[in-house]
């Protein structure tokens, strides 16, 4: 089960809307490198991990991204919430607006919605925990990406401290990848 | 130093377990919660970006800022531990912020609401649960 804690793994708060921005950066919500596609990853390869490190790690590692989800919503959050219908259009987002008003939606930033079919489940710890890797490495590059896209510090802050997550639960997995390779698995 | 800034210097210990972790390599929990990575070695800036230093303006701010840091040098801690079980000075550093972490947790609770719905100040109406503010609102 999961308990709920009533605040952010790291704090959100952005004072500019930036519409241009939040059609980015709603791929991290629900796009391939995503945070969504992260936790679900995650949490669903560990009933197959071989020992107790393995589902312990996936176990832990996936709860942490839905903290992530918490915070990238956060961010799309504050950052449309005082735009106009007017600015919507302007900006691009009248799609956004036509089927969800000012509400979440998980999509990529070309708009197309999350799909599971962006991670897999072999059941293999070996291949699972490879995906594993290159997820966490192209969420990197996809938070550098955004990194570049913006110069606003409240923006920047939590774009820096997720790209740095990704690099430590990359190290995490490949240390359990190395130990079950030399465990012959 | 600022009193939002806990402990950066970690006192000299005595390893008794079986080592895999470097107790030189990792931050205090100030520095690493706002790099987001304790490790010193894994730690890798992007271009010449800096993490933000997190300045609280108040009271509440102040001790949400330390428990959160606090609780994250937990959580790389228990990353690392699922990983090298056999790590006793790993699991004494977890258990020396635990101790932190049940004091700012219950000190915050009593004074600002709950973080989590089974703490002890449920007790009275209206109902504190759902009272602003929510996470996603900011501080703004």
């Amino acid at each position: 089960m999961w308990v709920y804690q009533k605040k952010l793994q790291y704090p959100v708060n952005i004072k500019k809307k930036d519409l241009k921005f939040a059609k980015q950066l709603v791929t991290q919500y629900g796009g391939f490198a995503g945070e969504l596609n992260a936790a679900l990853r995650y949490l669903n390869q560990r009933y197959t991990m071989p020992d107790d490190r393995g589902k312990a790690l996936l176990t832990d590692i996936g709860t942490e991204e839905l903290a992530h989800v918490e915070i990238i919503s956060s961010m799309l959050y504050q950052l449309l919430k005082d735009a106009t219908v007017e600015e919507l259009k302007a900006n691009g987002l009248a799609s956004h607006y036509a089927e969800h008003k000012k509400g979440l939606f998980p999509t990529d930033a070309n708009g197309v919605p999350y799909t599971t079919a962006y991670f897999a489940t072999t059941g293999d710890p070996l291949a699972d925990l490879s995906e594993d890797m290159a997820a966490e490495e192209k969420a990197r590059v996809v938070y550098q990406n955004l990194i570049d896209l913006t110069d606003d510090p409240d923006i920047l802050a939590p774009l820096l401290w997720l790209r740095q997550r990704e690099i430590v639960h990359f190290e995490r997995f490949k240390e359990l990848y190395d130990f079950y390779k030399e465990q012959g698995l | 130093m600022n009193n939002y800034m806990l402990d950066d210097n970690l006192m000299p210990f005595i390893n008794m377990g079986i080592e895999d972790s470097n107790p030189n390599d990792f931050y205090g929990p100030y520095e690493g919660y706002i790099k987001g990575n304790m490790t010193k070695s894994l730690y890798t800036p992007y271009k010449n970006y800096k993490p933000a230093e997190l300045i609280p303006t108040n009271e509440k701010e102040e001790l949400l800022l330390n428990l959160n840091q606090v609780q994250f040098a937990m959580h790389e801690a228990n990353l690392f531990l699922d990983n090298y079980p056999n790590d006793q000075f790993m699991v004494n550093d977890f258990n020396k912020y635990k101790k932190m972490y049940n004091e700012l947790l219950n000190d915050y609770e009593s004074k600002y609401g709950p973080l989590f719905v089974n703490n002890e100040y449920m007790n009275k109406v209206p109902w504190k649960w759902d009272q602003r503010p929510w996470p996603w609102e900011g501080s703004n």
